[in-house]
């Protein structure tokens, strides 16, 4: 690879043009466990898996879908605190948005704002870039939207989206079973049915974690009874 | 280097502005200047760099108020140049806790020195679902503490997922007001229910704090006092505790000129929170005229009359009006 001596530098351009870092990071983005979004007609539905590394670790203590704001929920695939410090500074952007403007913050400025974070990682010495792809769902004046951004800091308007260890399996699934009118409920259930594709082991209410928004625009994270309720649908 | 001339500039306009006021003599202005003349503070200036930089630039990096403009300030005022002045809230502000939780109120009147500037405002500020703060002294401080406060308790909420509590949002306001040493003019009364309880605490501009059973702040506090001294007891019901928050907020809208208008009433017990916006109206407009009100020609007396012309008449010179 004739990349490789420009690999180590982030804020050094590669002949062909790539910042190699940010390879790298996709790269640990990809290794990350599986998190995927669908956006209905009447909301949107993220989850991710939820393997912890022993059967000792207290997986109430540990919760991956975060909310930003009162309508906006995010998911991520990578690297766990990287993740930690971005929901914390997303968090704070909202709310000088809202000291700003008397207005909460509508989904694509804050998507817009995260993004330029991760991008500030891109450009300057002494950093590297964060190692998480996040899945940032909302419902504002828009309707309800699914946002993908990236460790590069760009950003994608999803219908439906993957990313982490199985993208590419979750993803064809994704576009099979994709409809433009489908009801949230369907949404939670296809969701679910994607997860089970690449779940290496039995999926149960404790393994997976879902995050909803509805039209009643307040993001909630699942708890691990509705997610039974939702598993025995599927079954 | 352009702002360096400009405070150059900025400075010797000030000190014009003091001398054609006053007539004073350029040598006992700045005490801290040479001997020679005030039109050679250059390498005064360049010394103070550092220092006067901050103050000549815009808003400074890190946010806050910025106390270098405050020796010219003092200077100016010693001179004689009189400071403006700020809208304050003239208030009354009370809380009291009763047998489920706390009940505040305020009255609605904003005032503008003798100027009714606002018939019906909103002194009671939103902190959290589960706390409310009423605010008395200028109306920007209180706003701006209330919001500022609120704000970093949602992000607190978010960091902790637990329900505010009283204490944390006390304890951020008096840490901000006493970094501002009384500069941030806000007399708050704050009251809330969590987990450890009701609560109900004072906050003075100067950051110390109270906590009691029934709190007033404001002009009309003495007056709105003395109903709750007389008639204040433990054990309150809810209906009590909203008679008697409107009873003494209406002796203040009475009996003090600061305050009047409306009655805002915040019940907030555990789990719920009800904010009665204008409770009472004890002040309505008695008689509007339904033929609305006419002004015919020649009903205000004319003292004197003076024209000036806004084009001015131009004299065209001997010569022909072409020429140049």
């Amino acid at each position: 690879m004739g990349d490789s001596q420009y690999s180590f530098s982030l804020t050094t351009f590669s002949p062909s043009g790539k910042l190699v870092q940010i390879e790298h990071a996709l790269t640990a983005v990809g290794s990350g466990q599986t998190s995927l979004g669908i956006k209905a007609a009447n909301g949107v539905v993220i989850a991710t898996e939820k393997k912890l590394p022993s059967i000792l670790v207290d997986e109430t203590s540990v919760q991956k879908i975060q909310t930003l704001t009162p309508n906006i929920g995010v998911v991520y695939s990578g690297m766990g605190p990287d993740f930690r410090v971005l929901v914390r500074k997303s968090r704070k952007q909202a709310q000088q948005y809202y000291r700003l403007y008397k207005e909460t913050i509508p989904v694509t400025q804050l998507v817009r704002e995260t993004a330029a974070v991760m991008q500030e990682f891109t450009q300057s010495g002494g950093v590297r870039p964060f190692g998480v792809s996040l899945l940032i769902a909302g419902y504002d004046d828009n309707g309800p939207q699914l946002y993908q951004v990236d460790p590069s800091g760009s950003y994608f308007s999803w219908k439906a989206s993957a990313m982490g260890k199985n993208v590419s399996n979750a993803k064809t699934f994704l576009e099979k079973r994709y409809t433009e009118d489908m009801e949230l409920d369907d949404a939670i259930h296809t969701t679910i049915l994607t997860l089970k594709e690449g779940y290496e082991g039995q999926i149960s209410a404790n393994n997976i974690e879902i995050g909803i928004i509805r039209s009643d625009r307040e993001f909630k994270v699942l708890s691990p009874s509705e997610i039974k309720d939702f598993l025995e649908e599927v079954e | 280097m352009d702002f360096f001339g400009d405070e150059e500039e900025y400075n010797t306009n000030v000190l014009a502005i003091i001398q054609r006021n006053h007539e004073l003599v350029p040598g006992a202005l700045c005490p801290a200047a040479s001997a020679t003349s005030s039109p050679s503070p250059r390498r005064r200036h360049r010394r103070r760099r550092s220092i006067s930089m901050a103050g000549a630039m815009d808003l400074p990096a890190k946010g806050g108020f910025s106390f270098d403009l405050c020796r010219r300030n003092a200077m100016l005022a010693e001179k004689g140049l009189k400071m403006p002045g700020f809208r304050k809230t003239g208030t009354t502000i009370v809380g009291l806790v009763f047998q489920d939780g706390v009940v505040l109120g305020a009255d609605t009147r904003a005032t503008e020195g003798p100027i009714v500037a606002d018939k019906n405002c909103e002194k009671i500020h939103y902190m959290a679902p589960n706390i409310y703060c009423c605010g008395a002294g200028t109306a920007a401080d209180t706003e701006a503490v209330t919001d500022m406060v609120s704000s970093q308790l949602q992000l607190h909420r978010y960091a902790t997922g637990r329900e505010s509590r009283v204490v944390t949002a006390l304890t951020l306001l008096k840490s901000h007001l006493f970094s501002y040493q009384g500069h941030v003019s806000a007399a708050l009364v704050l009251g809330g229910v969590d987990v450890t309880g009701p609560h109900l605490h004072t906050v003075y501009p100067h950051g110390s704090t109270d906590t009691l059973p029934f709190a007033t702040m404001g002009s009309g506090s003495l007056a709105a006092m003395s109903v709750f001294e007389s008639k204040y007891k433990e054990g309150l019901t809810r209906e009590e505790g909203i008679q008697l928050v409107s009873d003494a907020i209406c002796a203040g809208i009475f009996n003090d000129l600061g305050s009047g208008s409306n009655v805002d009433v915040c019940v907030i017990t555990k789990g719920k929170t009800e904010y009665l916006r204008n409770h009472q109206l004890p002040n309505p407009r008695t008689y509007v005229s339904s033929k609305g009100y006419s002004f015919t020609k020649g009903q205000t007396e004319v003292l004197s009359t003076k024209i000036t012309q806004l084009e001015p008449k131009v004299e065209v010179a001997e010569g022909d009006a072409m020429e140049e």
